[in-house]
């Protein structure tokens, strides 16, 4: 399964390819000389869209929700992928690994940037249902949330994305052909993963 | 035996099948990898327990949201005829792109006079950009130019990749801008290409475009005379870009330079072409304003921006105006500016502080 080869443009690659001269604009859609062959024409959806987007979108906004920890902010990846999707030539039943994998990339490089709007965690406090709405209780879970993402956005993005996929339910074996890993080295990855993350949790913890 | 790995153990947790019996076997009657497993299952949960978030979804109305994004991101839906097609490639994709087409006209509006008959007489060449702010909506809603008539591209062979800056240099004839220092999360060698140089000309047919204008429900201005069958020629390139690419495949960092574009004309009074260019139905009248402004002086290059995904300004780079623009959700970034002819872009998943940076430390 070759899931990660497929171009994945961001949203603002578009607004870019347009405001870019002509002369410099870089194929922005295509990456080592991959051919897209048989994406829909300009305005049309694949025909396999709807089959696919009703079959795969809880999953993948589920998938983004974990790196972000904000539904509307997972929703907002989940429709950027499904674009991306669209416009590819992924077959179909090669549609969920591509997808996760997608969201994963595109929601770590979300918080990696490091630039996302200021109110995205009051987004984050809002769009999670808290049983109580005591206000000591949303900050701690605000700080837990930021402490979780800092920390993914600190591992090597491999690491982080074997993370995701893995707690997303992912195979071992999907997972490897994602990363270009064998399998018998994602245990491992997820291990370094999980035992950083668990160091950054349970040091801020106990400095409490 | 030797324990198992750390991955072993963490595999036996998800994946007890994936693991090889006789690892099994050991971990079973092995108290340090029994506890080693415990650790690893305790850090499992936790993690797991920490990376879970409430994510029930709407997926009807998200289908909605999803196909209406489709539509308006992508533009109408047309048939081009297979020959029209075979010689458009990724550039005359974008040349087409009714807000570079308001581009392709503006540029063509400088104030030169009536234009040799039978020459190709330049009447625009690049001093500076400016951007033009339109909504996402007006792009869409723009008239595309082959409504209106013919559009010839050359040279439209895209960009090829080649292996280093020394060959992008000899293949470009362009001097190839080094990045001094890379931003912050950047990493790693460029992916150096080049194209050559381009060109599109728009011949106008008055039949063709009364016929889009009907199609469309609206009434195309009456063509002045000699417009009919007249043509306007632009070329840009040859051109050279570095792209850096990031871990989502979309790029990280892009350097591009390219020959500056200049504008021809085969015989028509500009005054006359951009005065009806600018009034055909679609460009709002505040935009054909703002085109007219910037054409005034024959040298700036109107940068038509969706404004409602990306805010504009103004810097200075070595002592040029340049445009920055950022998308609003402040991903991406771009600074443009011409020196001697060329015209140079540092675009990227970057905040607008850091292009600035990588511009102005171009050596």
């Amino acid at each position: 399964m070759d899931l990660v080869r497929h171009p994945l443009p961001g949203p603002a690659v578009p607004a870019f390819a347009v405001a870019l001269p002509a002369g410099v604009v870089t194929r922005i859609g295509g990456r080592d000389g991959v051919p897209v062959p048989d994406v829909p024409a300009r305005g049309a959806l694949r025909t396999d869209l709807d089959v696919v987007f009703r079959r795969e979108y809880q999953r993948v906004v589920a998938v983004a929700a974990r790196v972000l920890g904000s539904r509307d902010q997972a929703e907002d990846v989940a429709q950027e992928v499904f674009l991306a999707f669209n416009r590819s030539s992924v077959p179909a039943a090669e549609a969920g690994g591509w997808l996760s994998v997608a969201a994963a990339h595109t929601a770590l490089n979300l918080i990696r940037s490091g630039r996302r709007r200021a109110s995205n965690e009051e987004t984050a406090a809002t769009a999670v249902p808290l049983a109580e709405p005591d206000v000591a209780e949303v900050v701690v879970t605000l700080e837990e949330r930021s402490r979780v993402r800092a920390a993914l956005a600190r591992l090597p993005h491999k690491q982080a994305v074997a993370l995701v996929l893995r707690h997303s339910g992912l195979s071992y074996a999907e997972v490897a052909a994602a990363l270009d890993l064998s399998p018998g080295s994602v245990g491992t990855t997820v291990r370094r993963a999980e035992s950083a993350l668990r160091k950054e949790l349970t040091r801020h913890a106990s400095s409490h | 035996m030797r324990h198992p790995t750390d991955g072993v153990l963490r595999r036996l947790l998800d994946e007890p099948a994936g693991v090889a019996e006789a690892d099994r076997r050991h971990v079973a009657d092995c108290a340090h990898c029994l506890a080693a497993l415990a650790a690893t299952r305790e850090d499992a949960a936790l993690v797991g327990a920490a990376l879970s978030a409430e994510a029930e979804v709407d997926v009807p109305a998200a289908w909605a949201r999803l196909s209406t994004a489709a539509h308006a991101s992508a533009g109408p839906v047309r048939t081009p005829s297979p020959a029209r097609s075979a010689r458009r490639g990724r550039i005359g994709e974008l040349v087409r792109r009714p807000a570079v087409a308001a581009l392709a006209f503006g540029v063509v509006l400088a104030g030169a006079g009536t234009a040799a008959a039978t020459d190709w007489l330049q009447i625009f060449r690049t001093e500076e950009v400016a951007a033009v702010g339109l909504r996402s909506a007006d792009l869409v809603a723009l008239p595309d130019l082959e409504a209106y008539g013919d559009v010839v591209m050359t040279g439209d062979d895209g960009l090829r990749p080649v292996p280093d800056a020394a060959t992008a240099a000899a293949e470009s004839g362009l001097d190839v801008p080094a990045v001094d220092a890379l931003p912050s999360g950047i990493t790693g060698e460029p992916e150096y290409q080049v194209g050559g140089e381009v060109t599109a000309t728009f011949t106008f047919d008055a039949d063709r475009a009364a016929q889009a204008a009907a199609e469309a429900g609206d009434t195309l201005p009456p063509p002045p005379p000699g417009l009919d069958g007249a043509s306007v020629r632009l070329v840009a390139g040859p051109g050279v870009a570095q792209v850096w690419q990031s871990g989502s495949g979309a790029p990280g960092l892009i350097v591009g330079r390219a020959v500056a574009p200049t504008a021809f004309s085969s015989g028509v009074p500009f005054e006359t072409v951009r005065d009806y260019l600018l009034s055909l139905p679609g460009l709002p009248e505040d935009v054909a304003a703002q085109l007219r402004t910037f054409t005034a002086d024959g040298s700036t290059l109107p940068l038509p921006v969706p404004s409602d995904f990306v805010t504009t300004s103004t810097e200075d780079v070595d002592g040029e105006p340049a445009t920055v623009l950022a998308t609003r959700d402040r991903v991406f970034a771009a600074v443009v500016w011409v020196q001697d002819g060329e015209v140079t872009v540092v675009a990227g998943a970057l905040d607008t502080g850091e292009v600035l940076e990588v511009a102005r430390g171009l050596r």
